[in-house]
């Protein structure tokens, strides 16, 4: 009757039935799945090398800068590591908690990130550079972006914008000219539209993407306007809501409105953004000029690409950009090696340094000489600049590290339709007025 | 039929424990070395299981409970802190972020256990039979579990990506449903399912795995008593095969229930918890609150509590779960 071998109901002695390791499984994948939650990461270094740790934007430099300074300096022996951004905050920051810093290691310029320059600072975490000769080179508006209390903690080349880079042929394919004011972008983009070109390709879905279009617009909506908007508001006299920022995001949502951005942003990545500038299918993306290199690879015709400043305002003598100190490098203060740390940094600060720096990260030197050259791109920014009419990435002046990402969501969520501009600066004050 | 011995239906008569691995204790009292030579034969196993749990309590476990003050502090990550008291739980209660991410922690949660072990279990049912291709069907459906979640959730960005002729979307226009494309990731109302059903893809054939386990120890004897019963195979599954799974049925629901609550990866990787912060995880919110907000303390706070939420859920389910399993 019954075809079975083995007995039903009890096991061999000292044999784990099937039915009984499941049963004990239960209790351990509880007890073994819970535990992580609360485990944070770390890790350990030490070695006589000196350790740089950088984001990825800053590979390049770093790399051809590093091999030019062993040819006369072969010891000590350096080594380098270099990940996305929000891996080398996680990584970095634990072993800056850890005692176990790099000597030399990414420094956001200003407050308003984990890895800002003021937040480490303020920590007592960061080794005064003043007394390096490149420093009393560094011009006085940028020192909330490099110093702090009066003490220098950030290396930096200098300045990347943001403005529009544009295809070209897309441009001539309709035969229009990169825009001089906010009416003749409205212009241009119709003409681009009408041709079955995708005027602004928007990589949304990328959250440091979204940030670009009120960055580019801010400036002009408000700083030209208020130049002391930045010292109001760490006042507590001005707030987003009410301020120039609410026109800077309806002119952003009126692109939308009028079908000027590709097809459901929130779900397109900054890859696909580079990839349809690249292409033609779209003829601009407002970015940042740092990424120029990225785009300029995504083409076999990278003559192809320019960058024009974005006009947010209808007076072309009086149009106002940002520009932003690009991501640099601080020395620990715990640095195992503070000594060598210090001289590559000094090396760093060469004006011919600067400038290798400046143009692999296509950015304006804060210094420059008859030997700097600059992206030809960026031509056209150089006037607004030298006129005093560059303001910084406003993240950078923000008191905590949240009005940034509150400002992504803010803007996904209104390309969702799910706010409305009072809404979206609603959640943006609330977010400044958080303790850092 | 008449003259079928009664055991056909009610099988032998054994003096058998009521759970699998227990001594017996019933019937014929067992000689008095049996149950030390029994202990003796069953500790090898859990001597093993010793340098494993200590390397876990090590690493682990002393770790974690040494994190938990700090969520009683104000601590940035680096430099020095100060306790707070109860304030990072009070900070909790009145954060909307936080408090929206629980319900999508939830939601998610019911969708994963839910499809991924209903799926998880038809597959099983599909590959227990026999069929001639069941040991490639069975590595075909497991693999996407052996894939780093992070690999799965960067290939299914290109799934949703929502230009209509690619992934997802190229299919259904292919297909002639264009109506149903849709901006999968990049719409408030759409992300957190989209998400959903990358995780199921992902970890329904680890169920099914653990389902084929549970349906290979069902005796066939009692399959075959319940034919003769006159059991159809609905009937068969229903009061045969279902009770018996239930150990099956216990683990897989405790995993991809702490699976769920405490996700990740995926959600990291495909939305970052957008768009706006319409999929925001309590995992993805714990970690942007210490590594990109440089709140520690705040973010232990909230670690503490889903840890302590998972483990309550966990617990009730085990509770639950066990107090209906039977075995054969």
């Amino acid at each position: 009757m019954t075809t079975g071998s083995r007995s039903l109901s009890e096991p061999v002695p000292g044999t784990v039935s099937r039915r009984g390791f499941l049963r004990a499984g239960g209790g351990v994948a509880a007890l073994a799945a819970l535990p992580p939650l609360l485990t944070a990461c770390s890790s350990s270094g030490g070695s006589d090398k000196v350790r740089i740790v950088g984001v990825a934007d800053q590979q390049k430099p770093i790399e051809e800068l590093l091999a030019l300074y062993r040819k006369s300096h072969p010891d000590p022996a350096f080594s380098t590591s270099f990940a996305p951004t929000d891996q080398v905050q996680t990584v970095v920051r634990t072993q800056l908690a850890g005692g176990n810093a790099p000597d030399v290691h990414v420094l956001f310029p200003g407050s308003g990130s984990a890895m800002s320059m003021v937040e480490l600072a303020k920590a007592g975490l960061l080794t005064d550079l003043g007394g390096q000769k490149w420093t009393q080179r560094i011009p006085k508006n940028f020192d909330p972006a490099y110093r702090h209390d009066g003490k220098t903690y950030l290396y930096s080349a200098g300045s990347s914008v943001i403005g529009a880079i544009y295809n070209k042929k897309a441009f001539a394919t309709a035969g229009v000219q990169p825009p001089r004011t906010w009416s003749e972008l409205l212009d241009v983009c119709a003409k681009l539209k009408a041709k079955g070109i995708v005027p602004i390709a928007l990589g949304a879905q990328t959250p440091w993407v979204t940030q670009l279009i009120s960055y580019a617009l801010v400036p002009n909506a408000v700083y030209a306007k208020t130049p002391g908007f930045d010292a109001d508001m760490a006042a507590g006299r001005a707030k987003f809501a009410g301020s120039g920022w609410a026109d800077a995001l309806g002119k952003y949502q009126e692109l939308q409105r009028k079908g000027f951005f590709n097809d459901n942003p929130n779900g397109t990545t900054y890859e696909q953004q580079t990839s349809l500038v690249a292409s033609g299918k779209a003829a601009m993306a407002v970015q940042v000029s740092a990424v120029l290199a990225n785009f300029r690879q995504a083409t076999p015709t990278p003559d192809d690409l320019g960058m024009f400043p974005f006009p947010g305002g209808d007076n072309p003598a009086e149009l106002w950009i940002p520009a932003g100190i690009v991501v640099g490098l601080g020395v620990a203060a715990h640095a195992k090696n503070p000594a060598e740390a210090k001289a590559f940094i000094e090396f760093l600060g060469q004006q011919e340094n600067i400038n290798r720096w400046a143009t692999a990260v296509s950015a304006i030197p804060f210094t420059r000489d008859a030997t700097t050259e600059i992206d030809p791109a960026l031509a056209g920014f150089l006037p607004i600049i030298d006129a005093n009419r560059a303001v910084p990435f406003m993240d950078q002046s923000w008191p905590n590290a949240e009005v940034q990402p509150a400002h992504f969501a803010a803007v996904q969520e209104l390309l969702a339709g799910k706010t409305d501009v009072a809404g979206a600066l609603g959640k943006m004050d609330q977010a400044y007025g958080k303790k850092s | 039929m008449n003259s079928l011995p009664d055991t056909a239906t009610s099988g032998p008569e054994k003096p058998g424990p009521a759970v699998g691995g227990a001594p017996a204790k019933s019937g014929a009292p067992a000689p008095a070395g049996r149950t030390r030579r029994h202990r003796d034969a069953t500790l090898p196993p859990w001597a093993f299981v010793v340098p494993a749990l200590l390397v876990y309590a090590v690493v682990v476990l002393y770790p974690s409970l040494a994190g938990v003050v700090y969520a009683f502090t104000d601590w940035s990550g680096v430099g020095d802190f100060a306790f707070v008291g109860l304030d990072n739980f009070r900070t909790l209660l009145n954060d909307d972020r936080a408090l929206e991410s629980v319900s999508n922690t939830l939601l998610l949660t019911l969708a994963v256990v839910v499809v991924q072990n209903g799926i998880g279990l038809l597959l099983a049912l599909g590959v227990n039979a026999n069929i001639r291709s069941r040991s490639l069907l069975r590595v075909i459906f497991f693999a996407p579990a052996v894939v780093s979640p992070v690999m799965v959730a960067f290939l299914w960005k290109y799934v949703y990506n929502p230009d209509n002729g690619a992934g997802l979307n190229g299919i259904l226009g292919a297909l002639g449903l264009g109506g149903l494309r849709q901006d999968w990731l990049g719409n408030p109302s759409l992300a957190l399912w989209s998400v959903a059903a990358m995780v199921v893809w992902q970890y329904a054939g680890y169920s099914m795995v653990i389902f084929l386990a549970g349906l290979q120890s069902v005796p066939a004897e009692l399959h075959e008593a319940a034919r003769i019963d006159g059991a159809g195979t609905w009937q068969r599954f229903r009061y045969v095969t279902w009770p018996l799974l239930a150990p099956a049925l216990t683990i897989n629901l405790m995993l991809s229930t702490i699976g769920g609550l405490k996700l990740f990866d995926q959600v990291y990787a495909a939305t970052n918890g957008g768009p706006g912060t319409s999929s925001e995880t309590l995992s993805t919110v714990l970690y942007k609150e210490a590594f990109v907000f440089g709140k520690f303390g705040y973010s232990t706070a909230v670690a503490l509590v889903l840890a302590l939420f998972v483990a309550a859920v966990s617990l009730v389910q085990l509770r639950y779960l066990r107090a209906r399993e039977v075995t054969a």
